[in-house]
């Protein structure tokens, strides 16, 4: 009876710990600003950066901005883009949010577009529509692979678009004054001092086209300020900076991505994406995120 | 016609002296290609100046044009392209004004007004539902399908009753004609130079074989149809979902954009012979369909795309294929269908493969060619060959991209059960924001009756440079 009844207890502690493996981090509202606080797990730390990354606390977005691609001799090549966002996080659809990127300069690319719908569920992929000049139509197109560039940028389609807060694991290293970031391109030095947690995040994928990557998260904004990304021998090869600036927007702050650089350790080159006229909550329609929209293209 | 489009441009012009909301770019395009036979045939050395302006007057209405002129040296440099100068030289007719409407639109209803381009379809570089504007195919199929279409002034109605639903309303009241290279240019269909070989011969010496004791005369007149309302082309497109399954109904109908040549009988004596080239009306039932497959397993991030469409009516010749003499039309109706697979692999590489078939209901025109007794076969419209009665098209376009996509590359290998086709390698290069490189091949094989096969020996290397501003 005595054996029976250890075995009955081992049996409830190890279901107990399987449970407890596979807690996830509370859902976090849409439309709603969260920052990550003391005390906080890491998995709702990284829940909040995710919230922050994909800007699920406003209803809608919108920015025009530029992506220059630099390399080792400092050549640059220049894009410019409208991006428009809108947040639904409606389960009836499972879609989390749409997405349209429509390339503005130079004249070449100009007016190649592409619309993008997210979803709730981390194991289902993008749907694409890609709006082709060449063509003046409309292409579904397959989701690229996630460790594809970014159109050509230093950035993975996965760091840009699709990664989720359930690819990976999480340890928090360390609680630290960020040290500070000295850009490149503008020559500035970003986030000295600011309080942070320092995330180490391993993918569960393997083997994948990176073995884990150190966070900074800014505690005040819960933005990912800093990246170290480490390759599958585990030596860094690139880093990631993004600039988050606080937007009062109908009294609420909104943590804003307002300049990105990445840069390639091994082949030297970078891409800097900057952010202009950053918008919340205009109010968006849903129309504006359909094929009918993209047909608008003249160019 | 042409008052309007002088009228928009007019218009377009005043209102850009006074707009903030203006926008203009352009490009200079030069466009050499050369024979890989002898690599010393020069095809092609065409300059191109492009220019698009948009004016937006507010939120709701938007006003665009954009115009192409362009120059090919290559038809001042060989005499043995003089028949075709006049034609391939320089800019023709109304081709210089590519877009010019406006644009009115809103959640529920987009309206545009003016000439334009309307695609219909999921294939590629084959147009099955592709049959809203006619096509220029002076350089075959080749250009970039943004510049094979010929712009149609029509009014483009899209209503959307429901979020991801659009029904689509085409009225166009306007008419252009599938165009073609005449022959001596690089790439003449083979039926447009029989038919002018043997108008030589007709209207040439007397000659003992075979047996013509006189210059004759032929006589090839083009009957256009009508410019009223009633002969404009009508379509109508309803776009919509069934959960992550998308597809579109269409239906388009009007004259046929090629037109057919029949025998008009012949007078003095028999020497002089009455050719008519009429368009015939048609219809198109049809429909499309694409899928991604975004949830996890094995088909996800893979796209099946298709096409399908029913030509009622459309006008098909028959013949001999020996002589491409042509016994008549029939108005057949046949199917086009079409279902492509698209998946990236390793990382950066999309492979799209593509299968269709062009079905004719019927093969057997009937009726013997009265001067050889050679029983008469459906023509392949393009070359005045034997066309089969399933014909199976394939193709396959694996695409990649370097250097931060700085060097974009590409390969299309489209053949049918004929055992002919082409394959065209393509290299993408910018050199600036503002300067871009394109090289490549176009290999041409098969025999002469097929349609990439009569270009066998046209197979060609090619250079592309754009500077845009």
């Amino acid at each position: 009876m005595k054996k029976w009844l250890i075995f009955f207890i081992l049996c409830c502690g190890l279901c107990l710990l399987g449970i407890m493996g596979n807690l996830h981090a509370v859902e976090l509202d849409y439309h709603t600003v969260y920052k990550p606080e003391q005390g906080m797990s890491i998995e709702d730390i990284m829940q909040v950066k995710y919230f922050v990354k994909y800007t699920k606390f406003a209803h809608d977005y919108e920015s025009t901005g530029y992506v220059y691609f630099v390399d080792k001799s400092g050549f640059t090549r220049e894009r410019n883009f409208l991006r428009q966002r809108i947040i639904l996080g409606r389960e009836s659809d499972d879609l989390a949010y749409k997405d349209l990127v429509m390339f503005t300069g130079p004249t070449a690319v100009k007016g190649l577009a592409i619309l993008t719908w997210s979803y709730m569920d981390p194991a289902k992929e993008q749907n694409q529509w890609l709006w082709l000049p060449s063509l003046k139509k409309i292409r579904k197109i397959s989701a690229a692979q996630s460790d594809d560039s970014f159109m050509g940028s230093d950035f993975t389609i996965e760091e840009i678009t699709t990664r989720k807060f359930e690819y990976e694991t999480y340890a928090l290293l360390r609680e630290e004054p960020f040290r500070g970031y000295a850009c490149e391109f503008n020559n500035q030095l970003y986030h000295q001092g600011a309080d942070c947690f320092v995330v180490e995040a391993k993918p569960k994928r393997s083997p994948w086209y990176y073995s884990k990557r150190i966070v900074w998260i800014d505690k005040n904004t819960g933005g990912d300020i800093y990246h170290e990304i480490y390759d599958p021998n585990g030596q860094l090869y690139k880093t990631i900076f993004k600039d988050y600036q606080v937007m009062k927007v109908q009294d609420r702050d909104y943590p804003t991505q307002m300049l990105l650089e990445v840069k390639d350790l091994r082949t030297e080159h970078r891409t800097v994406i900057e952010m202009k006229d950053v918008k919340y909550d205009q109010g968006l329609s849903e129309a504006l995120f359909t094929e009918k929209s993209l047909m608008r293209s003249r160019w | 016609m042409k008052k309007i489009a002088f009228l928009c441009c007019l218009f377009f012009l005043a209102v850009t002296a006074y707009a903030d909301d203006f926008s203009l770019s352009g490009y200079l395009k030069n466009e050499f290609s050369m024979g890989m036979d002898t690599f010393n045939d020069v095809h092609k050395f065409k300059n191109i100046l492009g220019l698009s302006g948009e004016y937006r007057i507010n939120d709701d209405w938007t006003l665009f044009a954009s115009t192409r002129y362009w120059y090919d040296a290559v038809y001042d440099w060989y005499e043995k392209y003089d028949p075709a100068q006049h034609y391939m030289g320089h800019v023709q007719r109304t081709d210089w004004l590519r877009d010019c409407y406006l644009d009115y639109i809103s959640d529920n209803l987009d309206i545009r007004l003016g000439k334009q381009q309307v695609v219909w379809g999921q294939s590629d570089g084959i147009p099955i539902l592709d049959r809203v504007n006619p096509f220029d195919l002076t350089e075959y199929w080749l250009p970039d399908f943004v510049d094979l279409r010929i712009p149609l002034w029509m009014i483009n109605i899209k209503y959307a009753p429901k979020i991801n639903s659009v029904l689509q309303l085409l009225i166009i009241p306007d008419f252009e004609q599938s165009t073609s290279a005449p022959p001596a240019a690089p790439l003449s269909f083979r039926s447009y130079q029989l038919f002018q070989a043997f108008k030589d011969w007709w209207e040439g010496p007397p000659t003992a074989i075979p047996f013509k004791p006189f210059s004759g005369t032929v006589n090839a007149n083009i009957y256009y149809p009508a410019k009223k309302f009633k002969n404009s082309t009508f379509g109508v497109q309803w776009l919509d979902r069934i959960g992550e399954l998308e597809y579109t109904l269409n239906f388009l109908y009007g004259y046929y954009y090629s037109a057919r040549t029949y025998f008009e009988g012949a007078g003095g004596m028999g020497t002089i012979l009455n050719y008519g080239r009429r368009f015939k009306l048609w219809r198109m039932y049809g429909g499309s369909f694409n899928r991604t497959f975004t949830e996890a397993g094995p088909l996800q991030g893979i796209t099946l795309r298709g096409d399908f469409a029913y030509y009622n009516d459309e006008p098909v010749t028959y013949g001999n294929p020996d002589t491409g003499s042509s016994g008549g039309v029939h108005r057949w109706d046949n199917i086009f269908w079409l279902i492509g697979i698209d998946k990236y692999v390793a990382t950066n590489w999309l492979v799209s493969f593509q299968f269709s078939q062009y079905i004719m209901q019927e093969a057997k025109p009937g009726g013997v060619d009265p001067n050889t007794g050679t029983p008469y076969v459906t023509f392949n419209a393009y070359t005045y060959g034997p066309q089969d009665q399933v014909e199976n098209i394939f193709s396959l376009k694996i695409m990649t991209d370097f250097m931060h996509e700085r060097l974009k590359s590409e390969i299309l290998w489209s053949w049918t059960d004929d055992n002919q086709g082409r394959v065209s390698p393509k290299i993408n290069y910018e050199i600036k924001d503002n300067l871009w490189l394109t090289t490549g091949i176009h290999y041409f094989y098969g025999n002469e009756y097929d349609t990439n096969g009569q270009f066998r020996d046209k197979s060609q290397v090619y250079l592309n440079i754009t500077y845009t501003f």
